[in-house]
């Protein structure tokens, strides 16, 4: 061929799966063999029950698949490729494929598709994972295209700049703000960036102020903006933004104004397969389509490990995850038995409720009755409905739990009066032993129906235990009863059995430890916050804590919980059950003496927590 | 073409009038919707403007439709110039004097382009370099100028966006060909290639017809 298509293919080079071809001598070939097609924003590409004869490859702009009853199924944008599953199958396409921006693409016959599909391995692997899976893959070849590190920040740009010029009076300027509904305007000299301006401004120093709204808007824009390259990482960006406390950030490219990049640009790519996940569980009318949704959980998860969440975002969204679950649940089984006879709240207990849910969890759930709950008249349809649900969690990946506190077993059915009794009877006459196995229970958030149910047995929680020295001091005992893997000299304790001998447990010597002492400063508090971050911002707040080390814990519990789920991560990609058993060995340097550092702040903690609730005994 | 000025007015010719019979062949028949006429995206690189003096140093073409382009219709050519080069021309192009030094010669090169631009109508960036250019080159080669219809991305872009000076302030909107395609989302290409930017005009004419000419409307409503 003429060399002279070479940019063409080199575009395509930059790109999976054309990346595995670079080398492939009928590389040339094919792209000579390529159609381009400029699509205007709205136009159809591929329609439903249509014959596609073509693989496409979106060189600028973006498309959108929705599926037949018009749901957004995915949002494909610069450098991805479309149209293989019909080929595939062998013709027609099942989605809609639409452009949804101004949209260049390049139309590579099926012919070529197939060729390569069945001469080289990389390239069909890559159409045979799904999209969750490919980055399970790329994350075990610790190339994760995911991650913020290695994300130019043109991908994440969702529209062309909205700009104004700086002569522009303040209510021109606002009126383009709220026309384009965006919540920052860049403002131009001569095609110049000069500054920004944004909904805090406007605020701030024109309504706040009594300004007059016909100043020119560059006597109220942000001067000399930091921006960024349009073709830097998007780490970058949260860098700048993170140092200059900001959540606008121009970028530019070549000079030019590119577009702007919000936090919330950043939060959605981070999450994005989170949301389609939660949105698909709503679509499901039975169990087996729930159960279907349910193997994506993990790549899920994968996918959030890989772009560099953080435990609080990964512990949410895995919350999230399961509580739409529950949900969707609830309303199958609304709809087989009827409407509920009386109101009732769906308990969600321990780590969901807390939003720190991880991915080997099994389901730990309970039922508040409305006080005029007839056991003869409404007992068997609540047996019924907690049957129905917990199983059905049973089958979505939540197993059954062991300890039997489910709202499947009777006596965790109770009346709002009949559970505030019960948390009477626990909060005084508190046996450590007797309170051992119910700590679960002091972590609870209502998930569905009357969810005034569970405030008022919350609330009731939280007043009452602040009250009971006796109580606390018995919930200390019990968190300092799990210590943490440490011996003398600092060195690793390992507690494994059998082939897992070299390990230790993470979750109950690492993260349950410091969940117990942290409730048990909650609750001394009379703070009604579950989650353990935010109990530990309020136990820093109170200052019942020296200095700094409420700090210490919010460092070691994101630690832990860190090698937690990045272990778990790579056993997913391996293809084995997640587990908490971690070899010291497996670590890097780095990770263990973090560990140490972690664990040794917590025995520190537990003996301080002996110390605030000194009780009889032991 | 930034070193043309755009200023400078040139002599078109009346559109209602049947452009002058080509040479090669004839041309779609003037009636011929936009949407079903065969069309040919044509960019060549010279060493200067000066057709009477300048040489052509590359061509580059390929054809579409309004549904498409077809690369494999694609087709480049270096041309042996026989004035010297200039470095500065090397410069723009890209291209070396021993690229050149083993190029055919021109009379090779128009053998077998003009039959490649037959029953279609050509599409250039501003289409005068190509106009003026093809009509010296074939005048030397054949003994007479061609002529054939061709219609300019250019002009449709300074149609739609010109302005009396009375209405300009700040920098006046360009209509190079990067500088036009960027208004419709087009990605950057490298440019002064003759094939790369015979195609980034292409996909420029498809995305003009999407947003300002009527595909049905007869093509003679459209070249020049």
């Amino acid at each position: 061929m003429d060399t002279e298509l070479i940019e063409i293919r080199d575009t395509l080079c930059e790109y999976e799966p054309f990346s595995y071809l670079q080398e492939d001598s009928q590389l040339n070939d094919m792209v000579r063999d390529i159609e381009i097609q400029y699509l205007r924003k709205g136009q159809v590409v591929i329609a439903p029950d249509e014959r596609n004869t073509a693989l496409f490859f979106i060189r600028s702009g973006a498309v959108e698949s929705r599926n037949k009853d018009g749901k957004l199924s995915h949002r494909m944008q610069e450098g991805e490729v479309f149209g293989y599953s019909s080929l595939l199958r062998g013709g027609r396409s099942t989605l809609s494929m639409m452009a949804v921006e101004d949209t260049l693409v390049y139309c590579i016959p099926s012919r070529w598709f197939l060729h390569y599909y069945n001469e080289v391995d990389a390239f069909s692997d890559f159409f045979e994972l799904s999209r969750e899976a490919r980055l399970k893959a790329a994350m075990a070849s610790q190339a994760s295209d995911l991650s913020l590190m290695t994300c130019p920040i043109h991908t994440l740009l969702r529209r062309p700049p909205i700009t104004a010029e700086q002569h522009v009076d303040i209510l021109t300027a606002a009126n383009i703000m709220s026309q384009e509904r965006v919540s920052s305007l860049l403002i131009t000299a001569d095609d110049k960036l000069v500054g920004v301006l944004t909904d805090r401004d406007l605020r701030n120093r024109v309504v706040a102020k009594g300004l007059d709204y016909h100043h020119p808007v560059h006597t109220i824009m942000t001067p000399d903006p930091i921006t960024i390259d349009a073709g830097d990482y998007a780490s970058e960006a949260v860098l700048k933004m993170m140092s200059a406390n900001i959540h606008h950030l121009p970028v530019l490219r070549d000079g030019q104004v590119a577009g702007v990049l919000s936090t919330g640009d950043l939060v959605q790519r981070e999450s994005n397969s989170s949301v389609f996940l939660i949105s698909d569980i709503h679509k499901q009318y039975d169990v087996a389509g729930l159960q279907r949704i349910s193997k994506r959980v993990p790549q899920a998860f994968v996918q959030l490990v890989s772009a560099d969440a953080n435990t609080q975002m990964i512990g949410n969204a895995m919350s999230h995850i399961g509580v739409a679950f529950t949900r969707r649940l609830l309303e199958l089984a609304e709809q087989e038995l009827g409407p509920a006879p009386i109101p009732y709240c769906f308990l969600a207990l321990g780590s969901q409720a807390r939003e720190e849910q991880t991915i080997n969890t099994d389901q730990d759930n309970a039922l508040i009755l409305h006080n005029s709950y007839d056991k003869a008249k409404h007992g068997e349809y609540f047996a019924k409905l907690s049957e129905f649900v917990c199983k059905g969690l049973d089958e979505c990946g939540y197993p059954l739990c062991t300890g039997e506190f489910m709202a499947m077993t009777p006596k965790w059915r109770l009346t709002l009066k009949e559970w505030q009794a019960l948390f009477n009877q626990w909060m005084n006459e508190p046996r450590a032993e007797a309170l051992l196995h119910v700590s679960i229970f002091f972590d609870i958030r209502g998930i569905y129906g009357d969810l005034t149910l569970a405030k008022q047995l919350h609330g009731y929680i939280c007043r009452q235990a602040q009250q009971q020295k006796g109580f606390l001091s018995a919930l200390a005992r019990n968190a300092n009863k799990r210590t943490p893997p440490l011996g003398f000299f600092r060195q690793f304790v390992l507690d494994g059995e059998g082939k897992q001998m070299r390990t230790f447990n993470l979750k109950s010597r690492g993260i349950a430890p410091i969940i117990d002492l942290v409730r048990v400063h909650s609750l001394g508090l009379g703070s009604s916050k579950l989650n353990s971050f935010e109990r530990l911002a309020d136990i820093e707040a109170a200052e019942i804590l020296p200095k700094g080390r409420a700090r210490d814990l919010i460092l070691a519990l994101e630690m832990i919980g860190m090698v937690r789920i990045r272990h778990q991560a790579e056993q997913l990609a391996a293809g084995e059950e997640p587990d908490n058993k971690v070899d010291p060995e497996s670590l890097s340097e780095f990770e263990r003496r973090h560990l140490r550092d972690a664990f040794v702040i917590v025995a520190r903690q537990q003996d301080f927590l002996k110390y605030r609730y000194p009780g009889k005994g032991n | 073409m930034a070193w043309f000025s755009n200023t400078e007015k040139f002599q078109y010719l009346n559109r209602s009038e049947q452009p002058k019979p080509w040479l090669p062949t004839e041309g779609p028949a003037a009636d011929t919707p936009l949407a079903e006429c065969p069309l040919v995206a044509l960019d060549i690189e010279t060493t200067g403007l000066d057709f009477d003096n300048d040489d052509i140093v590359s061509v580059g073409l390929v054809d579409f439709t309004l549904s498409g382009i077809q690369l494999n219709s694609s087709r480049y050519w270096l041309t042996k110039p026989k004035s010297h080069l200039s470095s500065e021309s090397v410069a723009i192009h890209e291209i070396t004097h021993s690229d050149l030094a083993k190029a055919p010669p021109l009379h090779t090169v128009m053998d077998e382009l003009l039959p490649l631009l037959a029953g279609k109508v050509v599409v250039a960036h501003f289409h005068h370099i190509e106009r003026l250019f093809l009509a010296r080159a074939s005048e030397r080669v054949f003994g007479s100028p061609t002529y054939f219809p061709m219609i300019d991305t250019m002009d449709i872009e300074q149609q739609k966006f010109y302005r009396p000076w009375w209405q300009r302030f700040g920098r006046r909107t360009s209509v190079r060909l990067e500088a036009s395609r960027l208004r419709y989302s087009l990605p950057r290409y490298r440019a002064h290639h003759a094939l790369m930017d015979a195609i980034a005009c292409a996909e420029l004419f498809q995305a003009q017809v999407a947003y300002h000419l009527d595909p049905q409307a007869p093509i003679s409503d459209y070249w020049l």
